[in-house]
């Protein structure tokens, strides 16, 4: 069949000395043309190993569940230029354990806890002198993607990125607000993980800082179905939860102290058992304070940080007993 | 061969892996940290120049642990607001609060039901 071809493309199976290549003339121009289609042919060929080499992560849920969340923050994951300094730094404050997963020039980790996946970290190089800093970027559970995109793309919001299925974990898709701040949506393909407290080191909760609580309320709504709560006045802007499946799942509110220089953004906190100490040892593994631990209305403290490299998150005290702290 | 025919070929030969490998990074990323950058927030870089803070002492983002207070003129009534308030029979809900061991169906709060879609 291959000698077929190449006869029909102006070769033959006669080597260097055939009679036929040697006669081949500029003023043949429909011979050079088949024997340029061969060689474009032979290069997609060719380029055929390097894309197989497709990129896979490891199923959320494992073994697969037949539960659904939609609304839920599902998975995190940090875009990082080191990816070995955010391991060890995230492996020390929180007890991850780290999976390496590589895919051609693609390095990926991914962070588990007590055997269950809490993160993942993925390495892109920070060009010198970019004004951009690491970030953890928010997954919330949907069932469809692409209705999920069209929702977003007509209430407001900007595609990033996808949607682009990954093997083995799902279908997903990055987009702006329609006031800036980045988050993802994910279809699992091995369900959604159940609705537990989280335990120490795992992500309890995510708040959204924005310049438009009202707006973002209602667009986040329309695209998860979210029951929206108003929470009192306090006399600092806004303040929502947004609620699915009879829970809790992320506040929405104005960004502190009216800072129009602060972009609006998710923001995750990862449940600690005592924030003071978690803070003490954050500093000493080289991350930042940025805001101090302060009591929360749950009656925990929390503390929002950064670490090495510059990623925000926060610490959440979610205390056993009822109350360890009344907020006035 | 001919100098014309292999220069052709060659050529030929190029396009057709580099179109190949750049159509498979299009749809193998795209942006968002597995291609190439589409701007803002695509590589997830967050945008650097401000400090962090402004939390006055009342700025509070955490969920209510139990049944919280609502804001009082909130759910059932006309709203002003782009978004639809809970209704009023709904207490404000917290997040779960069962283990994996005991199952997962704990926490949570108002009377509207668990559902999983």
């Amino acid at each position: 069949m291959v000698t077929t071809m190449l006869r029909q493309l102006g070769f033959s199976a006669g080597g260097p000395n055939n009679a036929e290549v040697r006669t081949v003339q500029p003023r043949r121009p429909q011979l050079v043309l088949r024997r340029g289609l061969l060689a474009a042919f032979l290069g997609v060929a060719g380029a055929a190993p390097v894309m197989a080499a497709q990129f896979q992560l490891p199923p959320l849920v494992e073994p697969a569940s037949q539960e659904h969340h939609a609304g839920k923050v599902i998975f995190v994951e940090l875009v990082t230029p080191d990816i070995a300094a955010a391991k060890q730094f995230y492996g020390e404050l929180f007890g991850w354990t780290f999976r390496d997963i590589q895919a051609g020039a693609k390095e990926y980790a991914e962070a588990y806890l007590d055997g269950h996946p809490v993160a993942g970290l993925f390495h892109k190089e920070l060009p010198t002198g970019a004004q951009r800093r690491p970030g953890w970027l928010s997954f919330i559970a949907v069932r469809d993607v692409d209705a999920a995109k069209e929702a977003a793309l007509r209430n407001g919001a900007k595609l990033l990125f996808g949607p682009r299925s990954i093997s083995n974990l799902g279908r997903r898709a990055v987009f702006a607000d329609p006031q800036g701040a980045v988050f993802a949506v994910l279809a699992s393909e091995s369900g959604d993980p159940p609705d537990v407290l989280a335990a120490p080191g795992e992500w309890i909760w995510s708040s959204l800082l924005t310049s438009d609580p009202d707006t973002d309320a209602a667009f986040y709504q329309t695209l998860f179905g979210y029951e929206v709560f108003d929470l009192p006045a306090d006399g600092s802007g806004q303040h929502f939860t947004l609620a699915s499946d009879s829970y809790a799942r992320a506040s929405v509110n104005t960004l502190p102290g009216n800072r129009p220089d602060i972009h609006p953004h998710w923001l995750n906190f990862v449940r600690v058992e005592d924030a003071d100490k978690t803070t003490a040892k954050l500093v000493a593994l080289g991350g930042r304070v940025l805001v101090e631990p302060r009591l929360d209305r749950h009656g925990g403290r929390i503390a929002i940080v950064a670490d090495p490299l510059g990623a925000v998150f926060g610490l959440m005290e979610w205390p056993d007993t009822e109350s360890k702290e009344v907020p006035q | 061969m001919n100098t014309l025919l292999v220069r052709w070929s060659g050529a030929a030969f190029a396009v057709g892996l580099l179109t190949t490998l750049s159509s498979g990074c299009a749809v193998d990323g795209g942006g968002y940290g597995y291609g190439a950058d589409v701007g803002i927030g695509a590589d997830y870089y967050e945008p650097y120049g401000y400090d962090y803070g402004g939390w006055g002492p009342g700025y509070r983002v955490g969920p209510y642990r139990g049944d919280g207070q609502r804001r009082e003129h909130s759910g059932g009534a006309p709203s002003p607001h782009a978004y639809r308030s809970a209704p009023a029979s709904h207490a404000m809900p917290s997040i779960p609060s069962g283990s994996r061991s005991t199952g997962a169906r704990a926490g949570g709060s108002h009377s509207g039901g668990s559902r999983s879609r």
